[in-house]
């Protein structure tokens, strides 16, 4: 059913060669097909089965220093041709950039092994309702009380196609499957917060094992409440806390664009120290199992491994090709497009932060009052600009005299992004897997905590 | 395209399906974004596609495609899909009864925004940046977001309903970005029609009107001063409340969320102050997120989620009503074609009350006056969140100092209960899209409300 890399390369060539007639002077296409099955869970039962495919077709193009864009869902000559008189005539009227320099210029490509998996491009229906049924019946005895609210399983698989007016030409083919759970359980003064896991492969190695027990474990605790002590203290971040905090209040200030247009605190910052020397943060494009693992970002540019901090010091920013340009800099490979909107912007891959030295468990030991955020509420209000951010933590558990004892409800988490680096004690040894994220949870000290009364 | 579906609709009826429904959609979308008065995407497209859904054996099956050749195709792979899904359930998928309605809605925007040339476009949002760079040397950077689209949907179901609706939107978001010595900041606005042409954007939401909201909040993050963290009394005006409504209350009272929410099994208690009344309104037409019928044929309502204290009725979808064995209420939404429908709200509000503007400030010696939000959260256990991005220190009952950012959060079925005030005066709503998977755009609002102490806790610097 989906339309195979050769044919969508065929169709961005004649959308090339079809916009440079019409009078572009540069043309690009980025053609992606793709094939999703999906099992959704509801109230612990199966509750639909979910298919989605699709081709989706961008297009943007200059006539001189005027940019036009146009979208189609139809993968067929005749519908391309239309969509690039819509982006001529987008082009035509449009007001001129005097920045704009140029499209990508071809680069070669490095080979990335494991992005394919004929085991998930011919997984059937039944096949991913067996995966959830499983699911389903492990998570029902995983914990007494526990009720699996939502989740269930997928796979995808896709091709995609870029071609540009500078020769650039490239395709490649993907497949992941994942595993999802939310859960929580009653409690006599209510409800727990929703608990979830995932695990996001790119073959079908799936660890629903793994994943049953990390929900039971973390439900179990939240069925106990306390409460919470306002005041400055030790936090340990999950990287589901860390990863939205951090994707809206640090990860902007580190895009390129961002950073030209006076939008980053740290845009003059590069070689300085900006975070505890513990930190060493790497966006890595092409690091093998990613979920975000690519040739090729969305202008054809090779993914690559970017440094951003290294123990502390702030290395590099994010680029695509246009902000690239502009700056003098060469792009990093992390160009996203927005098929639809047409809008090409930065946006990191895998996010990784390396290793320390001990497990997370010895370093709660040594902890007489502090609280372990899990995953936190609000994090999409943060001020990217100025870095500062007021979060609810939830799920949110307390650490007293060494032990996780509870959950606290209410738990509000506050401050400045630059303060959070700067204050960060420790980084623990293993690594926790998230779609876009690849680390440890960390503990920082002196973190303002105001607990509801 | 309503026969076409309808065709695939009786081919699909010997597949042993107990309900299909079909939705078709076709129609312009546009895209444009302006970052410091360059065109940074400029898109305009047509948009063609349908999803099937088939309840089949007590489960559903759901294919969405833009390719209409798959038509017949999809339907029995929908089919077939429920089926597979169908042999792991215990309890099966009922359809409350609904009457099947035939119906042509259309409506009359002034100016098509599918007809509006681009230049005009273009410089509504210079005009836009302009209004914002004028209004505070301080400014860096303006990043402006305009989305329209102009089209058709249609809804045929194996029932016999037959719906073709217009699809409309003509929405707005500047962001602005200032500087001042160190301190950096930014600030975002958003208004949108789902009622109106671009006629909207010249007699209601003017690159002025919208321009100058923004700049102004903008302002107050550079010149005011750090929100103190703990719990104060707080008066939340209209676009907090109208997010709080949304996210601390709404989000609870949606059926597929309530069955295990803090909400469940509330229905019919009491569960807020004396005077307090929450509405999710379905017929306040005109207002965003509300429309005659919902993307399951089922006509729109008003639902009294809080009705003087008490917890009164659920948001459902045909499906949940059956189970809960509630009224449908019209509630079922889909993006698009490209998701299945799902439980949302449309017009989201607190009811007025009986306190005059002087009597819900009166008294509150130190506080804040929270006037308008940044985004907001909602988790199982009624914890909500709410970040604000433009609010006041209350000082002896009077308005003070502007607060920069901060959040407010509280657990909904405890801050409910430390309602002291309501507000009589009448108010505007606000316009926000919604995630819950899947986009929906809605509507919010209310009068000012006051907490009492422990009501709302501030996170700031302690």
């Amino acid at each position: 059913m989906m339309v195979k890399e050769k044919e969508l390369l065929g169709l961005c060539s004649y959308i090339i060669s079809t916009g440079l007639k019409a009078g572009a002077t540069a043309v690009e296409a980025l053609a992606q097909s793709q094939n999703e099955l999906e099992t959704d869970i509801e109230l612990s039962e199966i509750s639909s089965v979910n298919q989605k495919i699709g081709t989706e077709i961008a297009i943007r193009l200059y006539i001189g220093k005027r940019m036009g864009s146009a979208f189609t869902n139809i993968p067929t000559k005749d519908s391309v041709r239309d969509a690039v008189g819509l982006a001529i005539s987008a082009a035509k009227v449009t007001t001129e950039d005097a920045d704009w320099i140029s499209l990508p210029q071809p680069q070669a490509y490095t080979t990335i092994e494991g992005l394919w998996d004929d085991g998930i491009a011919k997984t059937n229906p039944s096949e991913v309702v067996d995966l959830t049924g499983k699911l389903i019946s492990k998570a029902a005895t995983s914990e007494p009380g526990l009720v699996l609210i939502r989740g269930g399983s997928g796979t995808s698989s896709h091709t995609s196609a870029y071609t540009n007016s500078n020769g650039v030409s490239c395709s490649e083919r993907g497949t992941t499957s994942y595993l999802v759970e939310a859960a929580m359980a009653q409690t006599e003064s209510g409800a727990t917060p929703l608990v979830v896991e995932y695990d996001v492969r790119r073959d079908l190695s799936l660890d629903m094992e793994g994943m049953v027990k990390r929900v039971a474990d973390w439900v179990r605790i939240c069925k106990t409440k306390v409460n919470g002590r306002s005041g400055k203290h030790t936090v340990i971040f999950h990287p589901q806390a860390y990863a939205p905090l951090f994707g809206y209040t640090l990860i902007p200030s580190i895009r390129g664009d961002n950073v030209a247009r006076g939008k980053s605190k740290i845009a003059d910052k590069i070689g300085d120290t900006i975070s505890s020397e513990l930190l060493t943060l790497v966006d890595n494009g092409i690091i093998p199992g990613g979920a975000a693992t690519s040739k090729a970002d969305d202008e054809g540019v090779p993914r690559q491994k970017t440094s951003i901090i290294e123990k502390g010091i702030l290395r590099s920013f994010l680029w695509d090709t246009y902000w690239a340009n502009k700056m003098g800099v060469k792009s990093t490979g992390n160009a996203r497009r927005n098929m639809r909107q047409g809008l090409v912007d930065i946006s990191p891959t895998t996010l990784v932060i390396d290793s320390g030295a001990r497990e997370i468990e010895e370093a709660i030991t040594e902890i007489d009052h502090g609280y372990y955020i899990l995953n936190v509420q609000g994090a999409h209000s943060s001020n990217p600009e100025s870095g500062d951010f007021s979060i609810v933590g939830n799920p949110a558990f307390l650490i007293e005299n060494g032990k996780i004892i509870g959950a606290v409800d209410g738990l509000m988490v506050s401050g400045n992004i630059y303060e959070v680096l700067n204050n960060i004690v420790e980084i623990a040894k293993k690594p926790i897997k998230l779609f876009s994220w690849i680390g440890p949870e960390f503990v920082a000290k002196n973190i303002d905590i105001t607990a509801k009364e | 395209m309503l026969d076409i579906l309808e065709h695939a609709i009786d081919k699909g009826r010997n597949l042993g399906a107990t309900y299909i429904e079909i939705r078709g959609e076709s129609g312009f979308v546009e895209y444009i974004q302006m970052e410091d008065s360059r065109v940074a995407a400029l898109t305009q497209r047509l948009e063609r596609g349908v999803a099937i859904r088939a309840l089949a054996d007590g489960a559903w099956g759901f294919v969405t495609t833009g390719n209409l050749e798959l038509l017949d195709k999809g339907v029995s792979d929908a089919v077939a899909m429920a089926k597979a899904a169908a042999r792991s359930r215990k309890e099966p998928i009922k359809l409350a009864e609904v009457r099947a309605y035939e119906d042509v809605i259309k409506n009359k925007p002034k100016r098509d925004p599918r007809h509006v040339p681009i230049e005009e476009k273009i410089e509504y949002m210079n005009q836009m940046t302009k209004t914002i760079r004028d209004y505070d040397p301080r400014v860096t950077a303006v990043t402006i977001k305009v989305r329209t689209s102009s089209g058709t949907k249609y809804l045929v179901t194996s029932e016999g309903a037959k719906i073709q609706s217009p699809t409309l939107l003509v929405w707005t978001l500047p962001w602005a970005s200032g500087k001042d010595g160190i301190r950096l900041s930014a600030a975002r606005y958003e208004d949108a029609t789902t009622d109106e042409g671009w006629e909207f954007f010249e007699r209601i939401a003017s690159p002025e009107v919208i321009g100058t909201a923004v700049a102004k909040r903008l302002k107050q993050q550079l010149d005011g001063v750090a929100a103190k963290s703990g719990v104060f009394p707080c008066v939340c005006g209209p676009r907090v409340i109208g997010t709080l409504a949304h996210e601390a209350l709404g989000h609870l009272a949606e059926a597929d969320i309530t069955m295990n929410s803090s909400f469940a099994g509330k229905l019919g208690q009491v569960v807020a102050s004396e005077g307090v009344s929450m509405t999710d309104n379905g017929i306040d037409m005109g207002r965003v997120g509300v429309s005659k019928y919902d993307d399951e044929g089922v006509p729109a309502s008003r639902v009294e989620i809080i009705k003087d204290s008490v917890l009164t009725e659920l948001l459902t979808n045909r499906e949940y009503a059956a189970k809960i064995n509630h009224r449908t209420t019209g509630n079922a939404r889909a993006e698009s074609y490209l998701f299945p429908p799902i439980i949302r709200m449309r017009s989201t509000i607190f009811e007025l009350g009986e306190h005059s503007r002087e009597e819900v400030f009166e008294g509150i010696k130190f506080g804040y006056y929270c006037t308008d939000f940044r985004g907001g959260q909602a988790q199982t256990n009624a914890s909500f969140q709410v970040g604000i991005q433009e609010a006041y220190e209350i000082v002896n009952g009077e308005l003070g100092r502007p607060v920069t950012d901060l959040s407010i959060s509280g657990i909904a079925t405890d801050s409910l209960y430390k309602i002291e005030a309501v507000s009589k005066e009448p108010f505007p709503y606000d316009v926000g899209r919604c995630g819950k998977g899947q986009e929906a755009f809605v509507s919010s609002g209310g009068p000012d409300i006051r907490f009492g102490a422990g009501g709302i806790t501030f996170g700031g610097k302690s």
